[in-house]
């Protein structure tokens, strides 16, 4: 304990803003969103990796912001769901999820956004199966997920008649 | 949990030097695999650090390792003991030497490990390949060591951290972990191009994926309809959660918790982690056994003797009961420190499950003398008449509901700030229940008007978090030692599986069921056991409210049965969807289906004989199922599902030996409780009814704001209420503000307020609509007043100056700023008999109960009862006991529907909730009394790959018990409990089996395959 913590200095890009910080090495991605820059709606709900509410867009992938070290995106572009609306307007796929009641209390939707945006950017049609393999990672103890496909297929749709 | 391995090897080297090397503890110990350093602390133990590492879980060990025997030069035995990450384990390694004919050695060897504590929750099944690979090493290490001019050991690449393997790779160092010497952090990372130097391909893919994320976000939408009022913050990620909240100066709390599930604590030594750096206070439980009284026990007997603090105080009784408080800085440096407290435990004999907690020979609680907290025989009608008289007698030996919870994504959490000068304590908390305020009141010794409780946003609870109490009273303590500033605290998943979401288990034993000639059940008697764990908290009431479904869905009058519950080495239990209903629904849906197969009745004809038909129906306890149609619901979900077709598809697969089952589950979800069913625990029990309040008001701007006393944690009531009152003042929903969260301070409580048992369709709705009637009786008065239309009828509308009132049928109006500020800010116009007008109209609703006959143990314990009929095809792998559900359907009737879209969320959420109880959750304890499923990756909470497509069908019969229609809801989805087991029932019946376990994973099926249990646990006796 008496030895001095180390920090590592490091630039990291969230939803368009660079932030330069000293960050201890073992500090975690989601611990830099949260705690360093105060985007508070990336959410932690395990400590395994399972319940996916951490995920954010790492260089345009999905990634579980709770596995990663926050040096370890050091120089990367982050989206975190603060990101999604554009001048105040929510984008398709947070407006589906209100209309199909795809969320109840709400906190594991960060991550469901997150790793939604990333399936519909690859797959503008997905089949349901497609979006249940999208979000096998990410857990909601609230909705039973019907109501989070329906969601997601109003979303494509929605983009693409857009 | 114990992991044995053994093996053998030879090296060259003659016996005798062999034995040298291993009986010396300062060589032997450098050939573990992850050995870092060693200190000798006598002449045959060495004090030896090592690094353990399984996935994520990482630390260093410190292990005393003891060259126990040696027999020259025969046998080496080294005992090793240590502690590592809050768990404890004891190593044992013995080498038994052999010469070999060529003047070698052969060295058999065997390995013995123990483990205690949260590793074994954490990392669960990934030990067992872990403790292999590391003995493995050891033995390669060692055979390398005895091997004269053989390499030095290399450690293999998984064993260096990430950080090293990139400071090598960066420098271009070879891959060994004794290189991992500090740097200086500007030479580490100046090379952050040295990440981005990847191949093109990659850095191509990159680009793409951007571009992709970064068009799909140019895309908008023109209608810009939304869902709920919540959802607008909550899609934005702009709610306020618990760990949200970030006032200035706030520290952070981190525990230790017991990796013993019963000892005596010896000793607990602080000094460094108060030493640590950050460090503000540390806590024990005998610090504040001395300045606390223990929490208030809701029952009356045995439990009454427990005394449970927010800190064990000499004894841990389950795995993770917390011992000490550690509060710092910051979360990091708190958790740190928790590293350093070292506690010494003398282990207890544990008692795990109900049949130990019976006999009684350990005891959770000395001082109560006894494991049973609570009992009390249910008895009604003439049981023993109806038994003489039965055609037919099935006995079934013992059925199991197991031990499951709802986990909530987002954990116990709570701010607390204790500070005078604000007068008192400030909770922002995610509990749902106005309960813990005085459970907090009285450990502390504070006024209740002294305590301020908040919610926000709550990421759901499904009753959990009612249990968050002891931590609000620690993090409150906590505050107060450091002068008032805020304490954060957080619960990790891991602490939540262990100890914050267990729902109780209940044991049935002994079941007979008497039934006439047509298989009509006429009575039934039983002894059932709850096993609620360590401590009684919210309990015994589980230990009562199950009796609001007493007789379920069925019409037998006859009952007895005798209850109990117990305490046991295990978490505490804290209310669980369904709590204590849903159990004993299952129970008795169990009990149905066994009858039927027995005296060959099909499930669904079994059903439809023993149903109950006319509502309002009081039950053999005095409770009144208010209105509804089990037939009929039946019927409809039997067509929804094709049932014909999926019987004779069953009968197909049959002749192809395939095992399709089908199954039905019948449940009551019964909504706003009255109190007075605390007596039957408690007779001094100063609680009966329910009281929920509600304010509706006219601010001064003229807009309508209302405040319910519900702690919503996904049940959309800003949503629900608006539309009520919108509908009620014939406005837009968007025109009604709805306060957010709970707020003791909005003076909108009662004791009893709260979210749970699904109620609010009933008790907050009908404080709305009352408090709103006050509001528009006001209205009224003062457009009389200033329409000079005393006398008139009025109506509201939105007109051009915005919501207003008019005479009926005419132009003549006044809108609601005008009067508004007629109260607010022009009262000098009022005349005096309109001056006690206020605007601020506060109702609250208590629905019509009477007390509970406590001899009798009757009454009417709840107001309203909600339906849902759940049926299942399932196909069973005989091989492998794989459960596939191939079909299901749901008729639910929560009487008149307020929001469908709310209605439906719930049913389905529910439904997923019970799916993944039947099919996937668990938390099994081993015979030491660790938590087998202590990790999200153990207990695999159920996910959107485990979801079926569901058929969903709606009935509606309006309650007459509330003013709307309505009916609570929110919990009857649990069907799925029962309509899996009968569903594997079905399909396992003819092999002899019995399903007699609520938990039908694939595991649990295989056993039932491989040991059918028909013959011995139940016996049919008929008379002719």
């Amino acid at each position: 304990m008496s030895e001095q913590i180390q920090r590592i200095p490091v630039e990291i890009t969230v939803n368009g803003t660079c932030y330069k910080r000293e960050v201890e090495p073992r500090m975690l991605l989601v611990e830099f969103i949260r705690e360093e820059i105060n985007l508070t709606g990336t959410h932690i709900g395990c400590d395994t990796s399972y319940c996916g509410a951490c995920t954010v867009i790492l260089d345009g992938n999905a990634v579980k912001s709770c596995t990663l070290f926050a040096v370890q995106a050091d120089g990367g572009e982050i989206l975190t769901v603060e990101g999604l609306e554009k001048e105040g307007e929510l984008h398709p796929l947070q407006q589906a999820f209100s209309t199909e009641h795809g969320l109840q209390c709400g906190y594991c939707t960060p991550g469901m956004l997150m790793s939604s945006l990333v399936l519909l950017a690859e797959k503008p049609e997905p089949e349901d199966k497609d979006i249940r393999k999208c979000l096998s990672g990410n857990l909601c103890r609230c909705t039973g997920y019907q109501n989070i496909i329906n969601a997601v297929q109003t979303a494509a749709k929605d983009l693409r008649e857009a | 949990m114990e992991m044995k391995f053994k093996g053998s090897f030879k090296v060259s080297l003659p016996r005798a030097e062999v034995f040298e090397v291993l009986c010396d503890p300062q060589k032997f110990a450098p050939m573990l695999p992850t050995f870092r350093s060693m200190e000798m602390k006598d002449e045959r133990t060495a004090n030896v650090r090592i690094k353990v590492g399984v996935g994520r879980i990482r630390g260093t060990a410190s292990t005393d390792l003891t060259l126990e025997e040696s027999e020259p030069p025969l046998r080496a035995h080294y005992v090793g003991r240590g502690k590592v990450m809050q768990s404890a384990y004891q190593i044992s390694y013995t080498f038994d030497l052999e010469d070999t004919p060529d003047g070698g050695t052969q060295i058999n060897w065997a390995s013995d490990t123990e483990l205690a504590g949260k590793i074994l929750s954490l990392a669960g099944g990934g030990l067992k390949g872990y403790a292999e690979k590391e003995i493995n090493k050891l033995i390669l290490s060692v055979q390398q060591g005895m091997t004269p001019g053989a390499p030095p050991v290399i450690l293999p690449p998984e064993h260096v951290g990430w950080l090293t393997r990139l400071l090598n790779w960066l420098r271009g160092e070879p891959k060994v972990e004794q290189a991992a010497e500090p740097t200086a952090p500007q030479e580490t990372f100046q090379a952050s191009e040295g990440l981005a130097a990847q191949p093109d391909d990659v850095l191509q893919e990159q680009q793409e994926a951007r571009d992709r994320i970064s068009s799909i976000l140019q895309v908008t939408r023109k209608d810009k309809a939304m869902g709920r009022k919540e959802d607008s913050r909550l899609v934005r990620g702009r709610g306020l959660f618990v760990d949200d909240y970030k006032p200035a100066a706030t520290h952070h709390m981190a525990l230790v918790r017991s990796p013993y599930a019963h000892a005596k604590i010896l000793k607990i030594d602080t000094t460094a982690a108060e030493a640590a750096p950050g460090v503000m206070c540390v806590l024990t439980g005998e610090e504040l056994a001395g300045q606390i009284q223990p929490f208030l026990q809701i029952g009356a007997q045995a439990c009454a003797l427990i005394e449970d603090y927010p800190l064990a105080v000499g004894t841990v009784r389950y795995q993770g009961d917390p011992v000490v408080a550690v509060v710092a800085e910051t979360l990091s440096l708190a958790q740190d420190a928790v590293q350093l407290v070292d506690v010494e435990y003398e282990t207890l004999d544990v008692v795990i499950n109900c049949e130990q907690a019976l006999e009684g020979k350990t005891l959770v609680h000395e001082q109560m003398g006894t494991n049973v907290d609570w009992q009390g025989v249910y008895e009604y009608g003439d049981v023993d008449a109806a038994f003489a008289e039965a055609a037919h007698v099935v006995k079934i030996d013992k059925l199991h509901f197991h031990r499951f919870g709802s986990t909530a994504v987002e954990p116990n959490a709570v701010v607390a700030t204790w500070n005078d000068a604000l007068g008192g304590i400030d909770f922002l908390s995610n509990t749902h229940m106005t309960i813990p305020i005085t459970m907090v009141s009285l450990a502390l010794g504070v006024s209740a008007d002294r305590i301020r409780l908040r919610t926000v946003d709550i990421g759901g609870s499904f009753g959990n978090k009612i249990g968050n109490y002891p931590y609000m009273t620690l993090a409150a303590i906590a505050s107060r030692k450091l002068g008032g500033r805020p304490v954060k605290w957080i619960e990790t998943r891991s602490e939540h599986m262990q100890a914050g979401t267990q729902g109780s288990e209940r044991s049935y034993f002994d079941t007979e069921v008497a039934l006439d000639r047509d298989g009509v059940i006429t009575a039934l008697r039983s002894r059932h056991v709850d096993d609620c764990g360590a401590y009684t908290r919210y309990e015994p009431l589980g230990a009562v409210i199950w009796a609001q479904v007493l007789p379920a869905a069925y019409k037998l009058r006859n009952i007895r049965i005798d209850f109990s519950q117990e305490v046991t080495n295990k978490g505490p239990a804290a209310p669980n969807r369904g709590y204590s209903r849903l159990p004993h629904m299952w129970f008795m849906e169990r009990v149905v289906d066994i009858c039927a197969l027995e005296l060959g009745i099909p499930a669904d004809e079994m059903r439809v004989r023993n149903y109950i038909r006319e509502f309002p129906y009081e039950t053999p306890n005095g409770c009144v199922y208010d209105s509804g149609d089990f037939v009929l619901m039946l019927e409809q979900a039997k067509d929804l599902l094709g049932w014909d077709q999926w019987q004779q598809k069953k009968e197909e697969a049959k002749q192809q030996g395939r095992l399709i089952g089908i199954g039905i589950g019948t449940t009551l979800d019964s909504g706003t409780n009255n109190f007075g069913q605390s007596i039957i625990v408690n007779p001094e029990s100063p609680f009966s009814g329910n009281a929920v309040p509600a304010i509706a008001k006219l601010d001064i701007d003229g807009s309508v704001s209302v405040t319910v006393g519900s702690f919503p944690h996904g049940q959309s009531h800003e949503t629900v209420v608006a539309q009520v009152v919108a509908e009620e003042l014939s406005l837009i929903p968007d025109m009604v503000n709805v306060a957010i969260g709970f707020d003791t301070e909005r003076n909108v409580h009662t004791g009893q307020n709260g979210t749970y048992a699904s109620q609010f369709a009933v008790t907050g709705l009908s404080a709305v609509h009352g408090a709103v009637e006050l509001l528009k009786a006001e209205l009224k008065t003062l457009a009389a007043f200033a329409l000079d239309a005393v006398g008139e009828e009025f109506e509201f509308g939105i007109g051009e100056m915005g919501p207003e009132v008019r005479v009926k049928g005419s132009d003549r109006c006044i809108n609601f700023w005008m009067l508004s500020n007629l109260v607010n800010a022009n009262s000098a116009q009022l005349p005096e008999e309109l001056r006690s007008l206020d605007l601020n109209c506060r109702y609250t609703y208590r629905p019509p109960f009477d007390p509970v006959d406590l001899d009798k143990k009757f009454g009417n314990l709840t107001l309203t009862y909600a339906m849902q009929t759940h049926l299942s095809v399932v196909e069973i792998d005989p091989d492998t006991g794989r459960v596939q559900i191939l079909d299901y359907a749901i008729v639910d009737d929560c009487g008149k529907v307020i929001n469908p879209m709310v209605v439906d969320g719930q049913v389905q959420g529910a439904t997923a909730h019970s799916l993944g109880a039947v099919l996937l959750e668990n938390m099994p304890y081993d015979d030491s009394g660790n938590l087998l499923t202590g990790s999200f990756t153990d207990y695999a909470p159920i996910t959107i790959n485990n979801i079926p497509k569901i058929k969903f069908g709606h009935r509606e019969s309006p309650s007459p018990f509330s003013y709307n229609g309505a009916k609570g809801m929110g919990e009857g989805g649990g069907a799925a409990l029962h309509s899996i087991a009968s569903a594997v029932q079905d399909a396992l019946f003819a092999k002899g089996v019995i399903v007699r376990n609520s938990h039908c994973s694939s595991n649990a099926v295989f056993d039932m395959l491989q040991q059918p249990n028909r013959e011995g646990m139940v016996q049919v006796e008929s008379r002719s």
